[in-house]
């Protein structure tokens, strides 16, 4: 329970929340901590900060400090890879990631959470490379006192599976690649899709161990594929021959190597004609043209998701529609735009 | 208790169709059993000791009270006409109660737990099912005074309506200056102007079948 009290009659009790200071352009933070005996050298400092009354708390058996139930909800948030001190500021605990790897949400976890009155968690995006050290999420609860019973639903709609947020570690794929097309293969042009796809395969901390070119040819391109298997690639990426031209078969090669799932085109553009397949364990991805042009494409949506552990099939591709229209600006800004965000 | 989809199946069969109100009202007697303690509550040593008083009378209303067994004629099912999407179970043997109320936020968070299903209701049902308790439910702790009146069991009084004539049950007759009254002579009812009447064929009388007028007939004599 809260009791309101003049502030000139506070002088001896200890302040019951962080009270907030703004200079604009300045300062925001906490002028006074949570717990501070109040005495008359700051009765000025507190009317100047607007504040005529304060809150004396006495907690009813029931009920809880703002600072406790953020706690609770962050330790109810927190995952692997997250890290948290309880060390509130003005009410609000600061979840970071406690590694380097992709951020994961659980959506309707956290929509469910908000849903509930007087608590809030805002995070980044799913699905969003972070480095350890980054603020990834922060939460609290909104009232300075509550009822106990609406932060621990909260919090446990928040552990529905396991947490509502981690960090996953990406794994250290060895790719194989097959860079497919008679053109390439016979010499009639210089292959440059290796280059790009190497690039992005080691800035997200993999190695490509092989690569291998295929004519338009679905024997070859599954010898290739087999023989990246039989030398230990744990993923292989497929440039090129995934249109709908005679000789794009680059998907029959796949389906010849063994492939258990493929799942063709996905909702992002650039990226329509990508492909994920599966044999066994091991992810393919077919990688369209686009790959070759545009600096963005589906594949740096879906690669740190592979690389995180994730099965992509039909559904992952489908729902990335929404958010998967890049507006192709001049000065692409990705990832700090809205491609790839929607989900 | 049988498996949810089971139930669900049965309760769906019983009520007429499968609907977002028969999902909720299956997890909501589910929920309210457990809180209680009933594993098994339609069984034989089970079923005197639950009480369920239903507050809305929807789809989820059936589903609870076919999932709990309780029933409107045993006394074990109570109906309060408050329009709440609400149940509270109520254990006699311990006394405990808990009241179950569907959260409004379920409704709003359907398209985020089943995103891929088309269609308000399918998506309601699909969502429900996949939910857990927490973002269906809030449960409140409470305590129900059962009446003697409002218990199980026979009839434990009756008294007739000085102004019709009509015999009242279980002390529900109202007394006014000293006059037994039943409720719809003293404080108006669902219906007006009552008007007795005959009706066509007023001797009809179920056809009865052999063997058992037969039995009846020796038991009779």
């Amino acid at each position: 329970m809260l009791k309101k009290i003049k502030v000139e009659d506070a002088v001896g009790t200890n302040l019951a929340h962080d009270v907030t200071e703004i200079r604009p352009g300045e300062f925001k933070g906490p002028a006074f901590h949570k717990g501070h005996t109040v005495c008359n050298e700051d009765l000025c400092h507190l009317q100047k900060l607007g504040k005529n009354h304060l809150y004396l708390i006495e907690l009813a058996e029931n009920e809880i400090h703002e600072d406790q139930a953020a706690a609770i909800l962050a330790a109810a948030l927190a995952g692997e890879g997250i890290a948290w001190q309880n060390a509130p500021r003005e009410g609000k605990i600061k979840l970071l990631a406690e590694r380097n790897g992709l951020f994961k949400v659980d959506t309707a976890s956290l929509a469910a959470f908000n849903m509930v009155d007087e608590v809030m968690c805002a995070t980044l995006h799913n699905h969003t490379l972070v480095k350890k050290g980054d603020l990834v999420a922060a939460t609290r609860a909104i009232p300075l006192v509550m009822q106990r019973a609406p932060i621990e639903r909260a919090a446990a709609i928040a552990r529905q599976n396991g947490a509502a947020l981690s960090v996953r570690t990406l794994r250290k794929a060895k790719v194989g690649m097959v860079i497919t097309g008679n053109e390439v293969f016979h010499g009639l042009i210089e292959d440059r899709f290796a280059p790009v796809l190497s690039q992005k395969v080691t800035d997200l901390g993999s190695k490509v161990e092989r690569i291998a070119f295929a004519p338009d040819n679905e024997e070859l391109i599954s010898k290739a594929i087999g023989n990246h298997l039989e030398n230990g690639c744990d993923l292989i990426l497929l440039s090129g021959g995934m249109s709908v031209d005679p000789d794009d078969v680059t998907r029959k090669g796949i389906r010849m190597a063994g492939a258990t799932e493929m799942n063709y085109g996905s909702a992002v553009l650039p990226g329509a004609m990508f492909l994920t397949a599966y044999v066994g364990e091991v992810p393919l991805l077919g990688i369209p043209a686009c790959g070759l042009y545009h600096r963005i494409t589906v594949l740096d949506l879906v690669l740190p998701r592979i690389l995180a552990g994730e099965h992509i099939g039909k559904a992952e591709l489908a729902f990335l529609g929404h958010g998967g229209l890049c507006k192709d600006c001049p000065d692409c800004s990705y990832p700090h735009c809205p491609f790839g965000k929607g989900i | 208790m049988k498996s949810f989809e089971a139930l669900l199946a049965s309760s769906a069969a019983a009520h007429g169709h499968l609907c977002p109100g028969q999902v909720v009202g299956v997890r909501m007697a589910m929920l309210g059993c457990r809180l209680i303690g009933l594993d098994e509550p339609t069984r034989r040593d089970q079923v005197k000791k639950l009480i369920v008083y239903v507050e809305m009378d929807r789809c989820t209303a059936d589903a609870v009270a076919h999932v709990t067994g309780v029933k409107l004629g045993r006394r074990s099912l109570k109906y309060v006409d408050y329009g709440i999407m609400a149940s509270t179970f109520v254990n006699m043997e311990t006394a405990e109660s808990f009241r179950v109320l569907c959260t409004e936020d379920a409704r709003s968070l359907a398209s985020v737990y089943a995103p891929e299903v088309d269609g308000k209701s399918a998506q309601q049902l699909a969502a429900y099912k996949r939910m857990p308790d927490s973002v269906l439910f809030r449960v409140q702790k409470v305590k129900v005074k059962l009446g003697d009146y409002d218990l199980p069991g026979p009839t434990r009084r009756k008294a007739a309506c000085s102004r019709c004539g009509q015999v009242v049950r279980d002390n529900r007759e109202v007394v006014v200056d000293g006059q037994v009254l039943c409720a719809p002579c003293t404080k108006g009812s669902y219906f007006s102007n009552p008007i007795e009447v005959t009706w066509p064929d007023m001797n009809y009388v179920p056809p009865q079948e052999t063997g058992l007028e037969k039995n009846m007939n020796h038991k009779l004599i």
